[in-house]
């Protein structure tokens, strides 16, 4: 069933957290909008897998949804962060700078430094 | 917790059965729409523009089931639909169904009600509190081969202030009492035990209290606790009991307490519970008074101090042992070695029927192994049936761990189902089984299915399931597409590999059947030899009862307390038995034949330079002169009792067979004195007659040697035992029932308060002591009965279901000329060679288990050749039988329509 890996699902959930934290209430098209052009193509064939992925985090509780008008006055799915998902996206974002430090100092690791 | 919460969500929608397909379809067209407008402002056609939205999305169907394996639970979902479809497919062939779930159920009834016994005797810790600290404790001397010999005041004294590791210890001696007063007199079990004795079990009472150390005298205080069957039975329950008097063999006693019903006395099972508690401090009945060599007190039991292991306390004890053996070394002879020993109390109890509850605990798990592999190669058959369906389903695309998830859910529903079914019959076994369980199995009263039992059958169905399933769950998940399409469709599957594996699974099966049908022979030729063993003595149309004179321990109170007085009795008694109507002759004895426990007393020989390291024993019967002609034991040399060697007379003996033998092996023994005790101013007895051998102490039980003395000449007790209790023996042809009432009343016309009981015929008596083993035989042998029917049947599924998968091939063989013969021959061969090598391999494995049964057997080898040499000839025998169905049948294969219809 999963044939992602489950990296590529955790960093999926990451942005979608991050990009409702930064702009706030937005519907699935947005979202996806928003991370392609920040990420380039990491959605560009599959931004379907994004729907998935918020029916997790909001049986998770860390963002809510509720029917509104789209910009086109269509009715369109907005998801909103909740407080506990702020907490899960900062705590996540520590973790994560923590992580991406320690890889990035092994990458800089010259042969000579470790003799 | 956010793990919890989605769970919960999901879980949610899954009970609710709530699909939001709605939510998803339109946030899909939403989103496509908006990405088709974007597309369009960035200067596509409309249709490029829908469709490069449309890719840009994804598979839209691999998003709509991601997004409904996360709104549920796809993994309950998957069980139930599995769950559904087993179900459906059990149901579509009912037959099948209910045979695997018949011998399903038979096998694991059979194993949980003989786990339910296992539970209640071996496992389930003993009902009293931190049963874990409490010991037995023995006292051996090693050097001579004596075990469990009694213990004085002063070694109880060392255990008690010098051992150091016993919290509490508590002597006990146990025999039975004249209870009088009621409506009749009653003979009943009673335990006399220091006053710490319930404190150290731990018990409480009902009402009243219990024995403490305000009950403290040298002798037997007058208080008395009694059992809650027995205040029930005589006081109908009456709370106003306390405080009232009882007659026990005379003496008079109080009642002052009454114990719950779950108490019973840890000591050896017998017909008869312990229903009475006396105490004693056990100074004042010893003499000379509490010398180191007094041995009279039979038990000891003790609480280890909290935190003491059995180790540290058995390591601190020998070394006491030891040092007593050097600071009194007249009391303890080099040679005897003399050593204290523990054992925890449970081992204690259950020692011996362990070994008989370990083999039938063993011989129902082989039963369930055999029902697991029949059903197997049923499973495997349709198997090979379903192999298409298989083949379409893993085309269609599903995972090979997804066809063995539900071919594993097919087969465990069956084992459930007949796990179910199983547990029903086994409390119906148990209830029937209850009615023949021997009164010597320990514990047999806390025998119920509990939470362990139900646990352990379900344990036991979900093994079986997957042991069952697997096997060909695996194989249809493994077989090769395109062939198994094709094979399918051809319609003739006698492929190799399954059958290869079905032709283990059924060698497997004989070979188990062979394992439990040796055992089963080996118990069943035992239980035979000693039913056939001459008892020295004929049983038939004889008659018993036992009746007891009471011992007092006050004297004044005791109406027997001289030979006179005694013989008056017996001579009047013998007269009132001669005259009943339809007795040839009465006789009385001390102890009957194969009931009782062998005691062993010093024995002194004259003129017999002691050995060193040698101990002269045996074990005394007082007889009535007309005992062995009423027991037609024959005399070999010398003379019977006569009526007048009584008191002032000669005092005179006669010994059996082998104690001649042994005492006196280059002398006649005819003429010559023994003595009975160590007590050096007894009386020597000379000996007058020699008679045949008599398995006195049960007829499984190489007894010790006999000495008997005549009921008329004087015997003083030995070592703290009274002869008191005897067993009238009439020569009749009446039925015991017709004599009980003429018995009884002619008894207690000459003392009313004298109770008869017991009575029985010799016969049932001998019987009875085989019980035991007749018990464990027979369920052995029910057993192999089953396990040769399974084996059989599963040979001969498995021919048949070779006959009609070869019918093409058959019928081929017969246009090109095969006579019936040969086909015959064909299938019987097949048949023939998977038994042979289930009978090589039973009886390999048979013979390298056997000896783990040596205890059970008794004049048996665990290799006894006629075992070995008739069961495997019995299972050829069948298994030809079971394949010459099947066999005859393809004789009857039409070559055209076989040719035609494939």
């Amino acid at each position: 069933m999963d044939k992602k890996p489950d990296v590529l699902q955790g960093t999926l959930a990451l942005m979608v957290l991050k990009t409702l934290d930064v702009l706030g209430p937005l519907h699935g098209y947005g979202i996806a909008r928003r991370i392609e052009q920040i990420s380039g193509d990491l959605l560009a064939v599959n931004q379907g897998t994004l729907y998935p992925v918020l029916l997790k985090l909001e049986h998770e509780g860390s963002i809510t949804s509720e029917w509104g008008a789209s910009e086109n006055n269509r009715r369109a799915r907005f998801y909103q962060l909740t407080r506990a998902g702020h907490k899960q996206l900062q705590a996540e974002t520590r973790d994560w700078e923590q992580t991406a430090a320690i890889i990035a100092r092994f990458f800089e690791v010259k042969a000579e430094d470790l003799s | 917790m956010r793990f919890l919460r989605r769970f919960l969500a999901r879980l949610a929608n899954f009970a609710t059965r709530r699909q939001n397909d709605q939510r998803l379809r339109e946030e899909m067209e939403e989103h496509l729409a908006q990405q088709t407008a974007e597309n369009l402002r960035a200067g596509m056609l409309p249709a490029e523009a829908r469709r490069q939205a449309v890719l840009k999305f994804g598979a839209v169907e691999a998003v709509r089931e991601d997004y409904h394996a996360e709104q549920g639970l796809p993994f309950i979902e998957g069980m139930l639909q599995d769950l559904r479809y087993a179900t459906r497919q059990l149901a579509k062939s009912p037959g099948f169904a209910a045979v695997a779930i018949l011998t399903i159920a038979l096998g694991i009834g059979a194993t949980t009600a003989i786990f339910s016994i296992v539970n209640a005797v071996l496992l389930r810790s003993l009902p009293y509190p931190e049963p874990d600290r409490l010991v037995k404790i023995f006292f051996n001397n090693p050097g001579t081969e004596s075990y469990a010999v009694r213990f004085s005041v002063p070694e109880l004294d060392d255990l008690r202030n010098r051992a150091g590791v016993f919290e509490l210890v508590s002597a006990t001696a146990r025999g039975s009492v004249d209870l009088t007063g009621g409506s009749r007199p009653q003979r009943l079990e009673f335990v006399v035990a220091s006053p710490n004795y319930f404190s150290m079990l731990g018990a409480t009472p009902q009402i009243g209290r219990l024995f403490g150390p305000q009950d403290f005298t040298p002798g037997y205080s007058p208080s008395v606790v009694i059992s809650d069957a027995l205040w029930h039975r005589n006081f109908a329950a009456d709370p106003k009991v306390l405080g009232r008097s009882v007659h026990l063999d005379n003496d008079p006693y109080t009642i002052v307490g009454v114990l719950p019903p779950e108490f019973r006395h840890p000591g050896r099972a017998s017909a008869q519970d312990v229903e009475v508690w006396l105490t004693s401090g056990f100074r004042a009945t010893t003499d000379p008074p509490s010398t180191r060599s007094a041995r009279s007190l039979p038990q000891a039991y003790g609480r280890l101090k909290p935190g003491v292991t059995l180790a540290q306390a058995q390591d601190r004890l020998t070394a006491m042992a030891n040092e007593l053996r050097h600071e009194y070394a007249a009391d303890y002879p080099p040679e005897g070695n003399w050593t204290i020993e523990i054992q925890p109390l449970q081992e204690a109890m259950v020692g011996k029927i362990r070994p008989t509850l370990l083999v039938l605990q063993g011989a129902v798990i082989l039963i369930v192994f055999i029902v697991s592999l029949n059903i197997a190669n049923l499973l495997l058959a349709r198997a090979s049936c379903r192999q298409q369906e298989m083949a379409v389903r893993r085309a269609l695309g599903a995972s090979r761990g997804r066809i063995v998830r539900q071919m594993l859910t097919e087969s465990l529903l069956l084992s459930f189902m007949g796990g179910a079914a199983g547990i029903a019959l086994a409390v119906g076994a148990l209830r029937f089984m209850m009615r023949f369980i021997p009164s010597t199995i320990p514990r047999g009263s806390e025998v119920t299915v509990d939470w362990a039992v139900l646990s352990f059958a379900l344990l036991i169905s979900l093994l079986t399931g997957l042991l069952f399933g697997l096997a060909p769950a695996i194989h249809s998940s493994k077989s090769d597409l395109s062939t198994a399409i094709r094979e399918g469709a051809r319609g003739s599957g006698y492929s190799t590999r399954s059958n290869r594996l079905r032709d283990a699974l059924v060698v497997s099966e004989l070979a188990i059947a062979v394992v439990l049908m040796v055992g089963a022979g080996l118990l069943l030729r035992t239980l035979r030899d000693l039913l056939k063993e001459n008892p020295g003595f004929n049983p038939t149309q004889v008659v018993a009862a036992c009746v007891s004179l009471p011992s007092p321990n006050d004297p004044k109170l005791d109406p027997y307390l001289t030979i006179a007085r005694q013989s008056t009795f017996y001579r009047e008694l013998r007269r009132r038995m001669n005259a009943i109507p339809g007795v040839e002759l009465a006789g009385f004895v001390s102890d009957l034949p194969t009931t009782g426990q062998p005691f062993n007393f010093a024995l002194g020989i004259e003129d017999r330079p002691s050995k060193s390291g040698e101990e002269l024993r045996a074990e005394p019967i007082i007889i009535s002169p007309d005992y062995f002609k009423v027991m037609q034991a024959p005399l070999v040399r010398g003379r019977y009792f006569a009526e007048d060697d009584q008191d002032g007379k000669l005092p005179v003996a006669i010994v059996d067979e082998s104690t001649a033998r042994r005492y006196w092996p280059d002398r006649d023994p005819l003429g010559r004195r023994l003595r009975i005790g160590q007590d050096p101013t007894s009386s020597w007895r000379t000996i007058v007659g020699i008679v045949k051998d008599i398995s006195h102490d049960g007829l499984d039980v190489d007894g010790v040697p006999h000495v008997y003395i005549s009921i008329y000449q004087k015997f003083d007790a030995v070592q703290g035992v009274v002869f008191r209790d005897f067993a009238i023996v009439l020569r009749t042809s009446l039925p015991a029932s017709i004599l009980e009432p003429q018995i009884r009343h002619q008894v207690q016309s000459i003392d009313p308060g004298l109770p008869v009981y017991n009575v029985t015929s010799m016969s049932e008596l001998l019987d009875r002591s085989l019980a035991a083993r007749r018990f464990s035989a027979q369920l052995v042998g029910g057993f192999a009965g089953l396990a040769l029917l399974l084996a059989s049947i599963g040979i001969y599924g498995l021919l048949a279901y070779m006959v009609g998968q070869r019918s093409h091939e058959i019928g081929l063989r017969m246009a090109l000329g095969a006579g019936r013969a040969d086909i015959l021959k064909l299938i019987l061969q097949k048949g023939i060679i998977l038994a042979g090598s289930g009978v090589i391999a039973g009886v390999i494995l048979s013979a390298s288990t056997a000896s783990m049964m040596a205890s059970l057997l008794y004049g048996v080898r665990p290799r006894d050749p006629a075992v070995f040499l008739i069961v495997p000839l019995l299972l050829l025998a069948v298994a030809v039988l079971a394949s010459y169905i099947p066999a005859w049948r393809a004789t009857k294969v039409d070559p055209m329509a076989a040719l035609r219809d494939a």
